[in-house]
C-alpha cells in the first residue's frame, strides 16, 4: 500500500514537473546565471596570446654554432626516423675535405610534419631544433615546401645563443660535441 | 496637394520609417543573438569589428552583398529567385498592422493621420496570421526549386512544421480575440490599457497564461529557431531550405527569418502584453506634466515588451537541444492543440457567465 502511494505521489510530481516545464526551467536557470556570471574562457588569440609550455614542440630549424658553420653534418638519420617523410638529405663531402661530409641541400615539406620531434632525437650532433614559433598558416602551401637557407634562417631567429664549436670535435663522427683530448690538434684551415 | 497625393505621401513615410526600424532591429538581433548566445556559453561572441563587435552586423550585410550569387544546375530559376522574396515580403506586411504606440490621431490638410500604425485595419490579426501562412510558401518553393535533398528535405520539414503550428498560434489567440471582441490589434491594444492586471495575459475574467504559453511555444516552433529548428538543423540537413542559396538572396531568407520573430514578438506583446501600455495606470510623463512626451514612454514599454520577448528566443537557443521530428508532431498535435481548444472553452464560458453577471 505504501508503496502504491509513493507511486502516486512521484507520478503526481512527475505530472506537475512536466506541465510546468520544471526541467526546462532549470536548465534556463542555468543559462541566465552563466550570462549573469559573464566569466569567458575565450583567449582573444591574435591579441592575447597563451603561454607556450616549456617543452613545447613548434616550428623545426636547422641550427648553426656559435663560430656561423652549420651543425648538420649531412648523416641522413633524421630522414631515417622521420615517420612522415618530411625531411629530405642531400649531403656531400666538403670540397677538398673527403672525409668530412655536410647537407648539399636539406629540403622539409612542414605540410606533413607532425611535430614529434624524432629528427631532434635521431640527430646526434644536435643539428635540429624545435623552436617556439607555429604561427605557419600561409595562403599557398608550397610555401611550406623549406630548403636549408630557410631552415637556417629559422633557426638563427630562434636559437640566439648558439653552441660552441669545440676545438678538437671531428664533424664526422657521431659522439662528437666532446673533447678527445688524446687526438692530436688538427691544422689550421687551409682555407681560412 | 490632392488628398490621394498627401495620403500616399503620408503613407510612404510611415512605411519607410517602420521598414527602418525593422530592418536596424534586424541587424541589432544578429548581433545581439551571437553576443547573448556567447555570453550564455561562457564566449564572447564576435569581437573584432568595431569595439567589443558592435559593426559586425554591417560587415556580415557587406559580405552577403558582394558574396557570388550562384544558382545550382537544375535549379527552377524562376521559383528560385521568387521564394526569398516571398518569404522577406509577406513578413514585412506584417508590420503596417502592428501598433507601435499610442492610438494618436491628428489632422494635416484635413486628412488625418495615425503616427504610431500604418494602417488600422479591422481585421488586424487575421491578416498578419494570412500572410505568415504565405511565407511557408517561399520556404516549401525555395527548398524544391534549389534541386537538392537537403534543401527538399528542409523545405518538407518545414512545411508540415509551419502548418501544424499555424493552427496553434491561430487558435491560442482565438481566447484573446473572445475578451476584446476585436481583430484589430489597435482596438485590442487599447482595451488592455490601465495597468498590467489589464492585460490580456493576466485579465479577469479568463487569464490567457495558457494560451500565451501555447502562442511562445508555437512560434517558437513557426519562426524555425531552436528548439524546433528541424527544417534548417545543420547537424542533419546541412541548412535545410536555404543550403544552396548564397550571398543576397540567402541574406533575404535570413532578414525574413529574424524579421518575422520581431513580428511574432510584436504580436505577442500586443495580445497578451498590453501592447504599447505601460504596467502601470497611465504614464508617468503625464503625471509630471508633460503629457506630449507619452507617446515616448509608451513606444519605449513596446519596445521592452518586444524585446524582452526577443530574448527568450535567444535564452531558449542557449538552453534547449533539438527535438525530434516525431516528438515535435506529437508534441504539437496532441498536447498543444488540445490545450488551445481548451482554453477556447474555457475562455468563453467564462465571458458568457461574466456578461451574464453584469
Amino acid at each position: 500500500m505504501t508503496m502504491t502511494a509513493h507511486n502516486t505521489r512521484q507520478s503526481l510530481s512527475d505530472w506537475l514537473k512536466t506541465i510546468t516545464f520544471y526541467e526546462i526551467l532549470v536548465g534556463m536557470k542555468a543559462t541566465l546565471s552563466h550570462l549573469l556570471n559573464y566569466r569567458p574562457v575565450t583567449l582573444q588569440y591574435p591579441h592575447e596570446k597563451r603561454t607556450l609550455p616549456d617543452n613545447y614542440r613548434g616550428m623545426l630549424a636547422l641550427l648553426r654554432y656559435d663560430d656561423g658553420t652549420e651543425k648538420c653534418v649531412g648523416c641522413d638519420l633524421c630522414e631515417a626516423a622521420c615517420p612522415s617523410r618530411v625531411i629530405r638529405v642531400v649531403s656531400a663531402e666538403v670540397p677538398g675535405e673527403p672525409t668530412k661530409r655536410y647537407s648539399k641541400e636539406y629540403y622539409m615539406d612542414m605540410t606533413r610534419c607532425l611535430f614529434c620531434g624524432m629528427c631532434v632525437d635521431a640527430c646526434p650532433v644536435d643539428a635540429l631544433g624545435m623552436t617556439r614559433e607555429f604561427e605557419w598558416a600561409v595562403y599557398d602551401k608550397r610555401q611550406l615546401h623549406l630548403n636549408k637557407q630557410q631552415l637556417l634562417a629559422i633557426g638563427d631567429r630562434s636559437y640566439p645563443v648558439r653552441e660552441k664549436r669545440l676545438e678538437l670535435q671531428h664533424p664526422n663522427v657521431a659522439f662528437f660535441n666532446v673533447a678527445f683530448n688524446h687526438v692530436p690538434p688538427k691544422p689550421a684551415d687551409p682555407r681560412g | 496637394m490632392t488628398e490621394f497625393g498627401l495620403r500616399l505621401a503620408i503613407s510612404l513615410t510611415q512605411i519607410a520609417a517602420v521598414m527602418c526600424i525593422v530592418v536596424f532591429t534586424v541587424l541589432v538581433l544578429t548581433l545581439a543573438e551571437r553576443k547573448v548566445l556567447g555570453w550564455m556559453q561562457d564566449r564572447m561572441g564576435p569581437m573584432e569589428v568595431g569595439p567589443y563587435g558592435i559593426l559586425q552586423p554591417l560587415a556580415d550585410a557587406i559580405k552577403l552583398f558582394f558574396k557570388e550569387d550562384i544558382i545550382p544546375a537544375g535549379a527552377n530559376k524562376f521559383l528560385f529567385t521568387m521564394a526569398p522574396i516571398l518569404c522577406l515580403i509577406p513578413t514585412f506586411i506584417g508590420f503596417a498592422v502592428i501598433p507601435w504606440g499610442p492610438n494618436w490621431t491628428f489632422e494635416v490638410n484635413g486628412v488625418t493621420v495615425r503616427p504610431f500604425v500604418i494602417s488600422d485595419i479591422n481585421i488586424g490579426i487575421l491578416y498578419i496570421l494570412a500572410f505568415a501562412s504565405l511565407a511557408a510558401y517561399g520556404i516549401i518553393l525555395g527548398g524544391w526549386a534549389s534541386n537538392s535533398k537537403y534543401s527538399l528535405l528542409g523545405g518538407l520539414r518545414s512545411a508540415a512544421q509551419i502548418i501544424s503550428y499555424e493552427l496553434n498560434v491561430g487558435l491560442s489567440i482565438v481566447g484573446v480575440l473572445i475578451l476584446s471582441g476585436s481583430l484589430s490589434l489597435v482596438t485590442i491594444t487599447d482595451n488592455q490599457a490601465g495597468g498590467f492586471w489589464h492585460w490580456y495575459l493576466f485579465a479577469l475574467p479568463a487569464p490567457q497564461i495558457f494560451a500565451f504559453v501555447v502562442y511562445v511555444i508555437s512560434v517558437v516552433a513557426e519562426t524555425n529557431r531552436v528548439p524546433f529548428d528541424l527544417p534548417e538543423a545543420e547537424s542533419e540537413l546541412v541548412a535545410g531550405f536555404f543550403t544552396e542559396y548564397s550571398g543576397l538572396r540567402f541574406a533575404y531568407f535570413f532578414l525574413a527569418e529574424y524579421a518575422n520573430m520581431v513580428l511574432v514578438s510584436c504580436v505577442a506583446s500586443a495580445l497578451f502584453l498590453g501592447g504599447w501600455n505601460a504596467p502601470y495606470p497611465g504614464t508617468i510623463a503625464e503625471l509630471v506634466g508633460v503629457p506630449y512626451l507619452a507617446w515616448a514612454e509608451n513606444t519605449m514599454w513596446f519596445a521592452v515588451k518586444t524585446y524582452s520577448f526577443l530574448f527568450l528566443f535567444f535564452w531558449l537557443r542557449a538552453t534547449l537541444p533539438r527535438l525530434r521530428y516525431d516528438q515535435l508532431m506529437r508534441f504539437g498535435w496532441k498536447v498543444l492543440l488540445p490545450i488551445a481548444l481548451g482554453n477556447i472553452v474555457v475562455t468563453s464560458i467564462a465571458v458568457f457567465i461574466y456578461q451574464q453577471m453584469k
